[in-house]
């Protein structure tokens, strides 16, 4: 026989599920307290107790309870940093390719790449400091937070650099261009292969392919800009809905 | 009564309780629960903690009043654990026996 729980129960179990998969948890180790969570409720509301019996008086408190238990599951923020790194690559790349040949300032080239190597070692020390560091979460993500700040900062530094200062410019050719665009290209296939997630082919096409098309239009400018910018932000949303309806009936 | 102190009790309680005959969660809760005041949720989290350590491995069993239950058995690490956990145990309430002893009788 099947029990129904209450509403109030499995509101509760939804809540912590969130809570658990914000704070950067395992999903399969989420399924797993959940499940077990939930046979205790059923049996406890069988025998007619309340669910404070059963996690006290304070739903946050005892989330953070089982959260501090839980470890934060690295490798899912590494692929999430890998794939905003070379999303924001790629990006670039693809949209200057499909504008034209590629020409960047040595000092762009040079800083990109720098700002690259510093995040990814900076990450890696992190995530091992954090990792053999009990720390609470709060501090965790605290450090995360700043890491994640840094190559921001130096994005803009680099940019107002770029302005004020001239560094020779390197200009790709057609077949540098295409060379360039083929790499970046597997890069991107390599690491959606890796991550088993369509997205950053998702994103990056929806950000570059509309642009590109419409500007082969007879459309005026400023009808061009709404339409691709509408295309691709309502595409990724349409995306990233799909993909969430189809997780959940995973 | 203090969390911390609570926490340890309970981590000694799971695993007396494990030591004769694997059990299911709610079960154990309930047989602690019948002893100590306890938030019945809190006892999850350290079961998880636990297994991870290795002192337990679990199995589902299926059950005929509802989802089927995950069943926590003491391995032999865990009883290594338990053994140590119950000497420094009695050495800790003797002392505070001792302790409520001597205060007792100054009064």
């Amino acid at each position: 026989m099947q029990y129904e729980l209450s509403n109030k129960s499995k509101r509760f179990l939804e809540d912590l599920r969130v809570y658990l998969f914000s704070s950067g948890k395992k999903s399969e180790e989420i399924d797993e307290i959940v499940e077990e969570l939930e046979s205790h409720l059923v049996e406890a509301e069988q025998h007619g107790k309340p669910i404070e019996k059963i996690i006290g008086k304070s739903p946050k408190d005892y989330m953070e309870t089982v959260a501090d238990e839980m470890a934060i599951d690295f490798r899912t923020w590494f692929k999430y940093i890998l794939i905003i790194i070379f999303g924001a690559f790629s990006f670039t790349i693809f949209r200057d390719v499909l504008a034209g040949n590629l020409s960047y300032s040595l000092l762009e080239i040079v800083g990109h790449l720098a700002i690259t190597l510093i995040f990814t070692f900076l990450t890696f020390i992190a995530f091992k400091y954090i990792s053999s560091n009990n720390f609470s979460n709060t501090v965790q993500l605290v450090i995360l937070y700043l890491i994640g700040m840094i190559p921001l900062g130096l994005f803009i530094g680099m940019y107002f650099l770029n302005e004020s200062i001239r560094t020779p410019v390197i200009q790709f050719g057609e077949t540098g261009s295409m060379i360039v665009a083929a790499i970046t290209l597997l890069f991107v296939l390599a690491i959606s292969i890796w991550t088993k997630t369509g997205i950053l082919i998702a994103i990056v096409t929806l950000l570059t392919l509309p642009e590109y098309l419409l500007s082969k239009t007879t459309l005026n400018l400023e009808t061009q800009l709404i339409l691709s910018s509408v295309i691709s932000f309502g595409g990724i949303g349409i995306y990233l809905f799909i993909s969430s309806q189809l997780n959940k009936d995973k | 009564m203090n969390v911390q102190f609570k926490k340890g009790v309970l981590e000694l309680c799971v695993l007396v309780l494990l030591d004769k005959q694997d059990r299911y969660g709610y079960e154990l809760v309930q047989k602690i629960s019948d002893q100590i005041a306890i938030s019945e949720g809190s006892v999850y989290p350290l079961l998880r903690r636990l297994t991870k350590e290795g002192y337990f491995t679990t199995y589902l069993k299926e059950s005929s009043e509802g989802p089927s239950r995950k069943y926590y058995a003491l391995t032999e690490e865990g009883r290594t654990y338990l053994g140590d956990l119950l000497t420094d145990w009695e050495k800790f309430t003797n002392g505070v026996n001792q302790l409520i002893k001597e205060g007792v009788r100054d009064e």
